[in-house]
């Protein structure tokens, strides 16, 4: 399985770097990372899970402050906005409505996370194989919604979907394969690290870091691969247990 | 038995529970409003490198007090640990002037800041003390995700201590499988959200009383059902597991 971070390349990649990703966006309720504005105009897919459409309200201006706050708004709309609309404002949600964007209330679902329903929707309106989510503010903020962020990694382990955050950005490797990971140096990097969520993990063998795994054991009460260290441009990860990959993102 | 009356404004006593002898760590990350009461309760203040650049910087915004300098001098720290290449110069300077140890661990590239501090904390407190003892620590979650992760393995390797990691929003315990877990909820400070989940392996049977989900002999597993946004309904919640499960319990907004 092929990861690479492109996306968060300022300019849109070179065409001949293998099949383009169809990008899809999906904004949780937290603040903005500076990066989102780049992100928006990558994605051909934009979801605010319920309050992450009053981060866009809000912050997007705030992160364009020399251009006018309503070309922005109206340049930076949702394509939809979904969840239990009980944390949305009003005029937030009138707001966009009134600008064709589609309201989607889940209210009558209490069972599944907001993530969740946003994944399950993205991938049930997108017929690209090679879909790629990326979502904003599923780390920090109250731990249990972290927590429940990460599981839905879990639970979809076959849709690439990667959760970013100013400091650093996190995805699932799937035990089912073997992982190459391409670093965008420019961006990415240099700290790394593994860790098994869930379940210890027996054998793990990885390449390209400073501190590599050699059919090395990880779980929780005894090692697990943090402060390591990015050495080249690909590394390379197997292991019998599903893992966490988590990259530092450079200011 | 677990309580989290040292977020209470002022040094609390429940009746029929032990003293407890708190130490405080500070880390590298902004202050959480409330740590002036966190530092009230401690009778051991230990800054993890970088960490007493933010009590040098930010503690001032989260007092009443008149200047800068008053509180500066207020809040001195009893150890300054760590490797030492994040803190300030003049920081460490003004700290060991007012009487900081200073204990520099560069040569140790090991480990993290936390399992130092926590490390160090360990070695000095007799076994019978363990128990009385809750080692409260800010500025361990958020940020780089391979750090808070770190931070979290901290609670395990350590599985015999009360430590406890907050934020603005939350705070996260260790609860050990080999006990019967009490937890007595402060309703004025905490709660009402709150979760239990099994990080370091699965659980095929979870019992629980006080929140508005129970379990009842429940398997949990990150990739199927874990208890994430429960609520917590009753004073006093019991947890008891087959698996080393984190307790986090979110905050009210206190200043």
């Amino acid at each position: 399985m092929r990861h690479s971070s492109a996306f968060l390349l300022p300019s849109p990649p070179p065409a001949g770097g293998g099949p383009a990703a169809d990008v899809a966006l999906v904004v949780l309720n937290q603040p903005l990372p500076r990066f989102a504005p780049l992100l928006w105009s990558r994605a051909a897919l934009r979801v605010c899970a319920d309050g992450g459409a009053n981060r866009v309200f809000d912050g997007m201006p705030e992160l364009l402050p020399d251009q006018d706050p309503d070309e922005v708004r109206a340049r930076y709309k949702p394509d939809v906005i979904k969840g239990d609309m009980d944390s949305v404002r009003p005029e937030v949600k009138e707001y966009y409505s009134n600008m064709g964007t589609r309201i989607v209330d889940d209210s009558h679902d209490q069972d599944t996370t907001d993530l969740h329903k946003c994944i399950t929707f993205v991938v049930k309106n997108s017929d690209n194989s090679n879909l790629c989510i990326l979502v904003l503010g599923a780390v920090g903020g109250r731990f249990d919604h972290e927590m429940g962020n990460i599981n839905v990694l879990h639970m979809f382990p076959n849709i690439n979907i990667v959760l970013l955050s100013d400091a650093c950005l996190i995805f699932l490797l799937p035990r089912t394969h073997a992982h190459e990971i391409h670093i965008e140096r420019s961006i990415e990097g240099p700290h790394c690290g593994l860790i098994p969520i869930g379940m210890p993990s027996t054998s793990t063998t990885t390449t390209g870091l400073r501190w590599n795994l050699d059919n090395t054991s990880m779980n929780y009460g005894g090692l697990i691969s943090t402060s390591n260290i990015v050495e080249e441009d690909k590394v390379t990860v197997t292991s019998e247990s599903d893992l966490i990959w988590t990259v530092s993102l450079q200011k | 038995m677990h309580s989290s009356s040292f977020l209470l404004p002022k040094p609390h006593q429940p009746a029929n529970k032990p003293i407890k002898n708190y130490a405080l760590v500070v880390l590298n990350q902004h202050l959480p409003r409330f740590i002036p009461r966190l530092w009230a309760h401690a009778n051991l203040r230990i800054c993890a490198d970088g960490g007493a650049n933010r009590i040098f910087d930010e503690m001032f915004q989260m007092t009443n007090d008149e200047d800068e300098k008053s509180t500066r001098n207020r809040y001195v720290p009893e150890i300054i640990e760590g490797d030492m290449d994040s803190i300030r110069p003049e920081v460490k300077l003004f700290y060991y002037s007012q009487g900081s140890k200073i204990s520099d661990k560069s040569h140790n590239q090991e480990t993290t800041d936390l399992h130092k501090c926590i490390s160090r904390i360990h070695q000095r407190t007799p076994a019978h003390e363990k128990s009385n003892l809750c080692v409260l620590v800010t500025g361990a979650l958020g940020g780089r995700f391979d750090h808070e992760a770190a931070n979290i393995n901290v609670l395990y390797l350590f599985s015999d201590m009360r430590i406890v990691l907050l934020s603005d929003d939350c705070l996260i315990r260790l609860l050990p499988k080999t006990h019967r877990h009490e937890l007595y909820i402060e309703s004025s400070v905490e709660g009402p959200h709150c979760g239990l989940f099994p990080v370091g392996a699965p659980s095929t049977s979870t019992t629980t009383t006080g929140l508005k989900w129970n379990l009842s002999g429940s398997k949990m597993r990150f990739g199927s059902m874990i208890s994430t946004s429960n609520i917590v309904q009753s004073e006093k919640v019991t947890v008891q597991s087959d698996a080393d499960l984190l307790w986090t319990i979110s905050l009210r907004n206190l200043t």
